[in-house]
């Protein structure tokens, strides 16, 4: 005996639940399967220049220990550009933008060229040292206890990145992670090149 | 057990309708004379820095103020607030400092200029308006019922004659109540 005619419905009506139910998993499924796709191809999320009011302003200070023992000074550094990137090593886009960084910093390394500064930003010095040199970064990262310096540069959360020109002037603010190609192509753009 | 109709009337006062808006005005007065006598005394540089901290928002926080979050960059700003209350910045140059920082967009409660101006003080003037509108309506209408004597018809005249005419007579009195 079959369950339709134990529920008392017809044989019809029995056939045509099942045909709807196929119906909504093949549709359920093709939309997942979509999503899915749809996530897995889509491109890393990537920095966007934000505009805020130290953009056009003197770079704040930014002074104190390094991650490598030694002493760091901002103004030390006029008369080059300057990438200033807010990172912590638990901030998955932290992550995301290193090799970038690196890549970057490599690329610019002849003396007077463009130079990388990281800020530790709410993080502790010996896990921020090992993501540093875990990632092959070897650019000055200041120790920043108490947030001062990001505070000053009005950071909400890594990874926030400044460029700084010659002069000390802001001429640029993003939120997110960088990309070497975005990097070089807003440092000649700066430089009136791009 | 007492008879209505033996009730002496009461002689008009004029003046009672106004008890409770006299009563109104004394419960006014007195709580805005205690709201501006509790804010005599100049605040602590603790008190100060708080208050302040209510009205900044955590720059990494959704929609709380850096008094009630424990973000990092919240425990930062109550530490650089204070040490400029310590400083003796005024409230003002504070909001400016962080403004400068983190945009206008730091402060919970939008500052007031320009348009915003119109934010606080369209609803206040608009309640004056509306309560002064009312008060006006209410003293017309009260002013056009006592000018206007409400109309009676003989018959109805007749009838209010005739109950005090037999009300007169229950009692033994002589008819000396006439409707005018």
């Amino acid at each position: 005996m079959t369950s339709a005619l134990v529920d008392g419905t017809s044989p019809g009506a029995e056939v045509h639940r099942r045909h709807t139910a196929k119906w909504v998993a093949g549709v359920a499924l093709v939309v997942g399967a979509a999503l899915v796709a749809l996530l897995a191809t889509r491109p890393p999320q990537t920095a966007t220049e934000v505009d805020t009011p130290l953009v056009g302003q003197t770079a704040p200070a930014i002074g104190g220990s390094t991650l490598g023992g030694g002493s760091f000074d901002l103004a030390a550094l006029r008369g080059r550009w300057v990438v200033v990137n807010f990172f912590a090593s638990w901030c998955p886009p932290c992550q995301q933008e290193q090799p970038d960084l690196v890549a970057f910093a490599y690329a610019h390394r002849t003396p007077g060229d463009a130079v990388l500064v990281g800020v530790v930003f709410d993080d502790s010095d010996s896990t921020a040292r090992a993501f540093m040199r875990s990632t092959g970064a070897s650019w000055p990262a200041v120790f920043d206890p108490g947030g001062q310096i990001a505070l000053d540069y009005g950071v909400r959360g890594p990874p926030e990145t400044f460029l700084v020109s010659p002069d000390g002037i802001v001429v640029a603010h993003f939120d997110g992670p960088m990309t070497e190609a975005s990097l070089d192509y807003w440092l000649a753009r700066a430089k009136g090149t791009g | 057990m007492s008879d209505p109709a033996h009730r002496p009337s009461r002689p008009w006062r004029p003046w009672v309708p106004w008890v409770p808006w006299v009563a109104l005005a004394i419960v006014v007065g007195v709580a805005l004379g205690l709201g501006a006598s509790r804010g005599g005394t100049a605040p602590t540089p603790t008190q100060r820095a708080d208050a302040i901290d209510a009205v900044i928002r955590c720059p990494s926080c959704e929609g709380i103020s850096v008094a009630d979050s424990s973000a990092s960059t919240a425990v930062a700003i109550r530490g650089a607030v204070a040490a400029r209350v310590r400083a003796g910045e005024s409230d003002a140059q504070i909001y400016a400092f962080l403004v400068s920082r983190y945009g206008p967009g730091i402060l919970l409660r939008p500052p007031v200029h320009g348009w915003t101006e119109w934010v606080w003080v369209v609803p206040p003037a608009a309640l004056a308006m509306a309560a002064a509108g009312l008060a006006v309506v209410l003293l017309r209408r009260r002013r056009r019922r006592r000018r206007r004597p409400v109309p009676v018809s003989a018959e109805d005249r007749a009838l209010v004659e005739r109950a005090l005419w037999e009300r007169s007579r229950h009692l033994g009195q002589p008819d000396a109540m006439r409707v005018r």
